[in-house]
């Protein structure tokens, strides 16, 4: 059957039907029945509209089994999914005919699978497994996989189809406005998994009309090895009167199709709010179009759930993350026996701000299940991570596991000549769709020469042409050896890139630090010989991005190898940096003197340079006093004003806050020294009881502090009485409190009330997101929007207010 | 009637404008300078890499709407005009959480503690329209789900403590949506543990009959 829509392929367009439960809705299907159920029982206008496309010449006629899932079934009480999907295919064929191909239809479950929700892997391949074989059994032609919002949901419903047949198969998912499925996944990155896996065509369905469905086409076409696919909607749907409508009208829907054919569409059909009218109107325009086939026989891409990274030629050197392993790592090796896996996540997010392309993830060392650990891992990794991962495990199960439940395509580490695992691996690698790296090692192991290696990396490429890969589909390790041990080694291994990249056509991947093990120094070792190998054209590294020092070379050899377009990356990583690590006390061509300085880094709230620019000061002769009054509260006070004028918002308040801090801490044992140093009154804080917020209370502390408050902070959801025995033994002159929430804000004239009924006469100042000055005053209470507003409520209560002290 | 939806892994969107907006920046008044942005922009995509994002929904029937009175199909009741008019016309409700869990609190509150309190601020401020982003998430997850039968989730969502919809409602909301399973816990003033969590109410309207 396969060879039947082969055939029509090449000569034409493929027709798909239209939207299948807005069709019967309109049929009279009511709103809140279960479909399929509905579907098996009103068999006759199922017939009809399966005839109806038919008839509008679609080459294809889905089944009305959308949420023939045991999920969605069991919504409305039932248990046999098998049996409706058996029972609506043979309607499906019976209305169509023989003639006309007919396509078993698999919607999403409803729920999200691991490692993204709460179904196991496993019970999801099962449940669409248990659809499949309804299907297949109902004579079906052909599959479709449609409207899936999650890719990890797609990978389980492909997988449960190809364990089953090989059947063609269409996977279509569902993006949003800005090109991206719910889950976050972009069409490259979904493509790049779903054709690896064994989609037969892939593309997009349902959520946007025609125009918006063009950009998903346009970006997936020129990495398509298969077919594309899009089926849009009839427009954005819109409620008119209680009632939602499609509006776009057949016509205008063709001309749509037509556009899209052009950009590379190979089948057409439509979704939600059409009919058969639309699509005898997308035949007719799209009648004697030449399709456009795919672009490419084959993809070297690897994907994750969010994210992809295709090994063009000519593109940038990619750094493997090494860090995920325990080699070498106690306290990685204890926390993965325990089934932690709080290293993994940080080495994950360090080496991906750090520039990494993919992760290596090892899991393995003694006393660790690794298969389990692995698939952990994974999990873990594909939640927090867009960057694609390479699975790095010498047990050939670990790796099953690994790329099983992985939710993109992942590039396998590694698969060498070794009789026994090369027999397991490839078939491995071929089912889930894997890329692999080719390590040239054999039963007699490490080929000492280039020319040797070559022997074997043509072997292993043959055994891996049986298995339908091409060259696209692996790199080849040029295996780095130690020249501490042999001198010319790295030798051999930059002939074998050379070899790979000039005569064989391969992409190739080298462990980088290996060549330095033994050595002194061995940065200058590994920077030199990443330098020399990516010469020779090295696609990618196994190394730590976190060396700041080899990714620096990396930029730096992308542009001296005609990698990085215009210096791109190199300007943006260093166009903005400064050559002087030191303050150079210049501006505007003049020399500023430290305490001008230092007011300029409270200005710009420079938490790094204060501390050099006070020092400096002091050195020269300011007094830590007149540095205190005369430069830095005067500049904090210009903080507050432009704060205030919203020329600066929080975090430049903050940041300025910040600074003077840090000065002020530097400078206050000399002024206590000098005998000065007095405080402006003494303030006690706190969010008040059953509240647990307190970032505003904390901003509020760090200012006053600032302007020479002296702050007892109380914390957070402080009960009454701690606060009331507090101002018993501080005596402030001013107590603040803090609420967030209605339900807290009534704490605060209780707490009043109480202070009172003590003699504690000291006034109380409150703000917090609720509370208003009206609020404020019903209560006795100051009030203060923020936490500038609070240092000028404190100066004016407590200056004239020292005889209330509730002393 | 249906069990509330886990969301164990719900991917967390940055709406940096909204961040900004939060953190008080005027659009044409503000002034931030390059490195300033630098660092912001470092401290927001910190925070994204500290969530994790869960989420809990669930769909009622409404059973009667009227005077601020909404009556659901389990017995529940919400009174609040504001929400009232917020779901007229609407057959069902949409009930949602979701939390940005415990290891971004425990950041945020070291930072503020002293670490670095400006990246304390941005973090508690990114949280915040991360765990808001997650339930436009959850909302564009269920209209995906009933465009098939023509039903759109309102377009607003209504959350305790505004208007006139009690915060006390939070407790209902917090026992509808099994909000313990995504590790969220509820104190006696109606405010969800960790603090960056959120609760809301939307409608759901439509259909082509």
């Amino acid at each position: 059957m396969s060879s039947r829509i082969q055939a029509i392929l090449e000569k034409r367009l493929f027709i798909l039907d239209g939207a299948t439960g807005t069709q019967m809705q309109a049929s009279g299907m009511p709103q809140g029945v279960c479909p399929e159920v509905f579907g098996c029982e009103n068999q006759g206008p199922v017939s009809a509209m399966h005839a109806a496309y038919r008839d509008a010449g679609a080459d294809m006629i889905t089944t009305f089994t959308f949420g023939g899932n045991r999920y969605k079934l069991s919504e409305y009480g039932l248990t046999d999914a098998y049996d409706v999907n058996r029972e609506l295919a043979r309607i499906c064929r019976r209305a169509v005919g023989d003639d006309t191909l007919v396509a078993g239809d698999i919607g999403p479950t409803g729920r999200f699978i691991e490692p993204f929700g709460d179904v196991s892997f496993e019970e999801a391949v099962s449940a669409f497994k248990e659809q499949v074989k309804g299907l297949i059994d109902g004579g079906v032609d052909m599959l479709t996989i449609e409207t899936m919002l999650d890719i990890q949901e797609t990978r389980a419903a492909l997988i449960a189809v190809r364990e089953l047949t090989d059947l063609f198969t269409i996977v279509t998912m569902t993006y949003d406005p800005h090109g991206r499925t719910l889950s976050g996944t972009d069409p490259v990155s979904a493509l790049i998994t779903l054709q690896a896996l064994g989609a037969s065509a892939v593309g997009c369905n349902c959520s946007t009309g025609p125009e918006d469905m063009l950009g998903l086409i346009r970006a997936m076409k020129p990495y398509a090895a298969v077919p594309l696919v899009a089926k849009p909607n009839a427009g954005l749907p819109r409620l008119v009167d209680g009632r939602t409508v499609f509006e776009m009208q057949p016509d205008a829907f063709a001309r749509h199709a037509r556009t899209l054919a052009e950009a590379g569409v190979n089948l057409l059909g439509g979704c939600c709010g059409t009919t058969p009218a639309h699509i005898k109107a997308v035949a007719a325009a799209v009648k004697g179009l030449t399709p456009m086939s795919p672009r490419v026989s084959s993809l070297s891409g690897l994907s994750s759930a969010r994210g992809h990274l295709i090994l063009k030629p000519g593109a940038p050197l990619a750094i493997i993350g090494e860090r995920i392993n325990p080699t070498g790592k106690k306290a990685m090796q204890a926390e993965l026996k325990e089934g932690k896996l709080g290293m993994v996540r940080q080495f994950a997010q360090d080496q991906e701000k750090a520039g990494a392309a993919l992760l290596d993830v090892n899991v393995g060392a003694p006393g660790i299940d690794e298969a389990a650990t692995i698939r952990s891992a994974i999990g873990l990794l594909a939640t927090i991570s867009d960057l694609p991962l390479a699975i790095d495990s010498a047990r050939v199960e670990a790796v099953e596991a690994a790329l099983r439940l992985y939710p993109g395509r992942a590039l396998i580490n590694s698969i060498s000549g070794e009789k026994a695992k090369i027999e397991r691996l490839l078939p491995l690698a071929r089912k889930y769709g894997a890329m692999f790296i080719l390590l040239p090692l054999t039963d007699d192991g490490i080929p000492a020469t280039a020319e040797k290696r070559r022997g074997v990396i043509e072997h292993i490429f043959e055994m891996a042409l049986t298995h339908g890969f091409t060259k696209d589909d692996f790199v080849v390790d040029a295996l780095t050896m130690t020249v501490s041990a042999e001198q010319g080694a790295a030798l051999e291994t930059l002939a074998t890139i050379d070899w790979c990249s000039q005569t064989f056509g391969a992409r190739t991947v080298i462990g980088l630090s290996n060549v330095s093990f033994g050595l002194p120094e061995r940065r200058w070792i590994n920077a030199g010989f990443l330098a020399m190998a990516v010469a020779k054209g090295l696609s990618l590294a196994i190394a730590n991005p976190e060396n700041a020092e080899l990714m620096n070379i990396k930029l730096a050899t992308d542009v001296l190898a005609g990698r990085d377009a215009g210096a791109k990356a190199y300007i943006e990583r260093f166009g903005a940096q400064t050559t002087s690590a030191a303050p150079t006390a210049l501006s505007d061509g003049k020399a500023q003197a430290p305490a001008e300085l230092v007011h300029k880094a409270i200005l710009e709230g420079d938490r790094e340079a204060i501390l050099a620019w006070v020092d400096k000061a002091l050195e020269q002769g300011s007094s830590a006093d007149t540095l205190v009054n005369d430069v830095m509260i005067p500049a904090i006070r210009r903080v507050g004003a432009l704060y205030e004028a919203k020329t600066y918002f929080l975090p430049q308040l903050i940041a300025s806050a910040e600074s003077m801090q840090k000065a002020f801490a530097r400078l206050e044992p000399l002024i206590k020294k000098n005998g000065a140093g007095a405080t402006k009154g003494r303030i006690l804080m706190a969010t008040v009881k059953g509240d647990i917020h307190d970032i505003g209370k904390n901003i509020v502390i760090l200012l006053l502090k600032n302007n020479g408050f002296e702050v007892i902070d109380l914390g957070k959801d402080v009960p009454h009485e701690h606060i009331i025995m507090s101002m018993q033994e501080h005596r402030p002159d001013l107590v603040g409190l803090s609420a967030l929430m209605t339900t807290t804000m009534v704490n605060m004239p209780e707490i009043i009330a109480k202070a009172r009924a003590a003699g504690l006469e000291c006034p109380f100042m409150v703000g917090g997101a609720v509370v208003t000055p009206a609020y404020a005053e019903s209560i006795g209470a100051a009030y203060a929007k923020d936490g500038v507003e609070a240092v000028k409520v404190a100066e004016m209560l407590i200056s004239g207010g020292k005889s209330k002290k509730s002393k | 009637m249906r069990e509330p939806q886990i969301f164990t892994a719900i991917p967390p969107t940055l709406p940096e404008d909204a961040v900004y907006r939060r953190l008080g920046r005027k659009q044409d008044i503000t002034a931030i300078s390059r490195a300033q942005k630098n660092e912001i922009q470092a401290y927001m995509h910190d925070a994204v890499s500290l969530v994790q994002l869960k989420g809990s929904a669930r769909t009622l029937t409404i059973i009667a709407l009227n005077d601020g009175r909404i009556e659901l199909e389990d017995g529940t009741v919400f009174e609040s005009a504001a929400l009232a008019k917020m779901l007229d016309g609407c057959q069902e409700v949409l009930l949602m959480a979701a939390t940005a869990g415990t290891a971004i609190m425990q950041v945020i509150a070291s930072d503020i503690a002293g670490a670095n309190i400006t990246r304390g601020v941005v973090l508690d401020a990114t949280a915040s329209e991360v765990v808001d982003a997650a339930l436009t998430w959850i909302m564009a997850y269920f209209n995906q789900a009933l465009l098939r039968q023509g039903r759109i989730v309102t377009r607003k969502r209504f959350s305790a403590g505004y208007g006139d919809l009690a915060l006390v409602n939070q407790r209902t909301l917090y026992q509808l949506l099994k909000l313990e399973r995504i590790g969220i816990d509820i104190n006696e003033s109606c405010i969800l543990i960790p603090e960056k969590s959120v609760s809301a109410i939307a409608g759901i309207r439509g259909g082509y009959v």
